[in-house]
């Protein structure tokens, strides 16, 4: 619980020298084709020369680089102002979201507008959205050109249960944590099958892109403009997340370990149908817990991810694998103290 | 048994009859039509989290069934204490509030409306993905 991801992932060279910083109106201009959400070491062979290099700039220029490396070394890290938060979140009956791959419409507060784009940085869907990813239509962004976790699509499946169980202590990124997460979600697709999320055996003490706050965090905000996860999700209060390392199973049976996992309690960011809303639409008086087990993989020894489908064991209408879980838990007991 | 006891019994004894003779009278009391097999009207609950049809159209005294047919857990609520925003709640003046808690799949509610008027309702998790839906109740013909 306690071994931080920084450590699993650490390299003996130092952190490389950050590449010249261009601005948005050269990588708009530059075609680039990543096969984001398609599996990974197909696309990078696939990737040109020219496409590689726009790749490790993007991710070079991402904006937390500074502030994750101020902080993932520290051995001490700071205790959150009041002391430790613990919480239980659970669900016990009815079933749950399971969102499906599709195209997330781009919110302007976030992504900006063509000529002045916003979110671009970091690896393409962890951080940021290239431009080139991106429709335009009447000199406005449209929608993210790749299908991903993030967007409206969804299904529903029977027998949701959640259990966990999370301290929030620490209170910075940093070289270990004294956060506490042990989770355990599963359900049911319409064969019987179960599917279930296992974590953590480690948490993610510092994160590679984005501050993660020793593993857990609690009455933050994330996601959006933000730049701490995906810009796809709108910008959510959330009242308390983690990212832990953990097991995705099928019918009893590790099928994908490790992986990242990370789940979070928000307002609620879903409208009429479960469209996936913008910002300006979130309903700040409800809440629902997202889980998630991205397709993407850190690499080992540099702070950035690569693409890395989820063996989810779970069969789309057209015969793929869903390459990612993204569960949402929306029947809730809620509890929560500070202190020891 | 003791006097006492002897006398709430009488009391009671005293109370059922004109109860009885009323449940005669009427044909059904309020109780006996929530457990009715024939509601007025009955509306789904579904996976797409609407209710499905979203209105439907009773007469006053008349009762209206709701099952929830979906793999989620919803709530039929027409209680302004519940909700977060006012377009989720419209009961017409001087109707109770009513709330059918948490229902899991496969339960069902039922709720008899006596007052004529038009009723919004809500499903209580799905509030901000706006679960609404209308219950018009006519006069009695
Ligand atoms: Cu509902």
């Amino acid at each position: 619980m306690t071994i931080p991801l920084s450590r699993f992932l650490s390299s003996s060279r130092p952190f490389g020298q950050r590449l010249l910083r261009r601005g948005a109106s050269v990588l708009a201009a530059l075609a680039l084709v990543l096969m984001v959400w398609a599996p990974s070491a197909q696309a990078q062979e696939k990737m040109s020369e020219k496409e590689k290099q726009m790749l490790a700039q993007l991710q070079e220029m991402n904006q937390a680089d500074g502030y994750l490396e101020a902080h993932r070394d520290v051995q001490q890290p700071m205790e959150l102002l009041g002391g430790p938060l613990s919480f239980t979140i659970r669900q016990t009956s009815g079933g749950v979201f399971v969102s499906l791959p599709d195209n997330r419409t781009l919110d302007p507060d976030v992504f900006g507008a063509p000529d002045q784009p916003l979110a671009f940085t970091g690896t393409p869907g962890i951080t940021g959205v290239p431009v080139p990813m991106r429709g335009v239509s009447d000199g406005q962004f449209t929608q993210f050109e790749r299908m991903s976790p993030f967007g409206d699509k969804n299904t529903t499946m029977a027998n949701g249960n959640l259990m966990l169980q999370a301290t929030d202590r620490t209170a910075t990124d940093a070289a270990t944590t004294e956060d506490e997460v042990t989770l355990k979600a599963s359900w049911e697709d319409q064969d019987g099958n179960t599917y279930a999320i296992r974590c953590c055996e480690l948490l993610v003490s510092a994160g590679p892109e984005f501050p993660t706050f020793g593993g857990v965090v609690t009455n933050h905000i994330l996601h959006g403009f933000t730049g701490i996860g995906t810009p796809l999700m709108p910008t959510e209060y959330t009242y308390a997340a983690f990212w832990g390392m953990g097991a995705v199973l099928k019918n009893g049976e590790v099928v994908d370990k490790p992986r990242i996992v990370h789940g979070m309690l928000t307002e609620y960011v879903r409208g009429e149908n479960y469209k996936l809303v913008s910002d300006s639409e979130v309903t700040p008086t409800r809440r629902h817990f997202h889980l998630m087990v991205a397709p993407f993989m850190p690499v080992k020894g540099e702070h950035k991810f690569q693409p890395k489908d989820v063996a989810t064991g779970f069969e789309l209408p057209n015969g793929m694998e869903l390459p990612f879980w993204h569960v949402m838990f929306e029947n809730l007991e809620i509890e929560s103290q500070r202190g020891e | 048994m003791s006097p006492v006891s002897t006398h709430s019994l009488a009391r009671t004894r005293w109370l059922l009859g004109p109860a009885a003779v009323l449940l005669f009278l009427v044909g059904r009391a309020p109780e006996a039509q929530a457990q009715s097999s024939s509601p007025a009207a009955t509306v789904d609950m579904t996976n797409t989290l609407s209710f499905a049809p979203d209105t439907v159209r009773v007469q006053a005294g008349e009762t209206v069934r709701w099952t929830n047919g979906s793999v989620i857990v919803h709530t039929v609520t027409a209680d302004p204490e519940e909700a977060t925003t006012d377009e989720s709640v419209r009961l017409p003046e001087g109707t109770a509030p009513f709330d059918s808690g948490t229902l899991d799949p496969e339960e069902r509610f039922e709720h008899t409306f006596e007052v004529p008027g038009t009723y919004r309702y809500f499903c209580i998790p799905h509030e901000g993905a706006k679960m609404y839906g209308t219950v018009i109740v006519t006069p009695a013909e």
